[in-house]
């Protein structure tokens, strides 16, 4: 008896590839979009614990004008020397790691330069993996050290 | 005895749906994943890739352009334009809704700093404690 039996070529349907491909392509779009999203993280305090006497401490008091210069404890600077922002913080910070930073910027100051400083400091905090006493004043507080500036 | 021929059958996987299936999870990924609250055209500042922390999915966001205009948006619905005095009322809402609720702060660079002190000061009144500050990578910068 003769079998007959008919040849038949194996093949892998390729036909949904271009389907796949497509929903991978979407899929990495969409992550990448997501990585991109960073940003520098700052806490405020919570509002129910803020002492009333803080001790008398010497705090790192940096101060950015509209001009683009700005003072770390009245020492003049111009942003583009914000490495020295860097130096200054972590060799104070290296002996109290919990001193008060204060950035101080002038309402006409460009937000630009204010985050360029702060993101020096961020650095300190993050090379010496400690939690840094950064404040950010407001309006009340930044009122009060305008006043104690001018009665200097 | 007549034997019957067998019949063969060609193997084939049915590809007619898979198109479907495909459009099918786009769709899907589209719809579920909460991408961009915000489209505004900011300058953002620049920092170094050290400081830089994955903003958190879900995050609420105000937006403050060159000029000082301010967007708001919770999370979950796109951006829409408020007066500055409208943003601690939209913070306490969230801050109401969830009390860790994290908040980033999308402004343009060469904005002025007391637009966004407003609104840190208005996130601060409405009990905000978790702010990122949106920054874009420094190019070959920090260490």
């Amino acid at each position: 008896m003769k079998l007959n039996r008919k040849e038949e070529n194996p093949e892998i349907p390729t036909a949904s590839m271009a389907d796949i491909a497509f929903l991978l392509i979407v899929f990495f779009m969409l992550t990448t979009v997501f990585s991109t999203n960073k940003g520098v993280e700052h806490l405020l305090p919570p509002q129910e614990d803020i002492p009333e006497n803080v001790d008398n401490e010497e705090s790192i008091y940096i101060q950015i004008f509209p001009s683009g210069q700005f003072q770390i404890d009245r020492k003049p600077y111009t942003i583009e020397d914000a490495d020295e922002v860097y130096n200054y913080v972590m060799s104070k910070v290296q002996q109290n790691a919990q001193k008060p930073i204060i950035i101080h910027t002038n309402r006409e100051a460009k937000y630009g330069d204010m985050m360029i400083i702060l993101s020096e400091v961020k650095r300190v905090g993050k090379d010496l993996k400690a939690n840094l006493a950064i404040t950010l004043p407001s309006r009340e507080e930044r009122q009060r050290y305008d006043q104690f500036q001018g009665s200097l | 005895m007549k034997i019957k021929k067998t019949k063969s059958l060609e193997a084939n996987i049915p590809t007619a749906s898979m198109a479907d299936i495909a459009f099918l999870l786009i769709v899907f990924f589209m719809i579920s994943t909460v991408f961009q609250v915000d489209k505004t055209q900011v300058r953002l500042p620049k920092s170094s890739e050290t400081t830089r922390e994955d903003v958190v999915k879900g995050s609420a966001f105000v937006v403050v352009t060159k000029d000082g205009v301010i967007k708001v948006s919770d999370g979950q619905e796109d951006s829409r334009l408020v007066n500055p005095e409208e943003v601690v009322i939209n913070a306490a809402a969230w801050m109401n809704k969830n009390p860790s609720q994290p908040i980033v702060i999308k402004a343009d660079a060469e904005a002025e700093y007391g637009k966004v002190e407003d609104v840190v000061d208005a996130l601060r009144e409405a009990g905000a404690t978790n702010l990122k500050f949106l920054t874009d990578a420094e190019k070959g910068g920090g260490s």
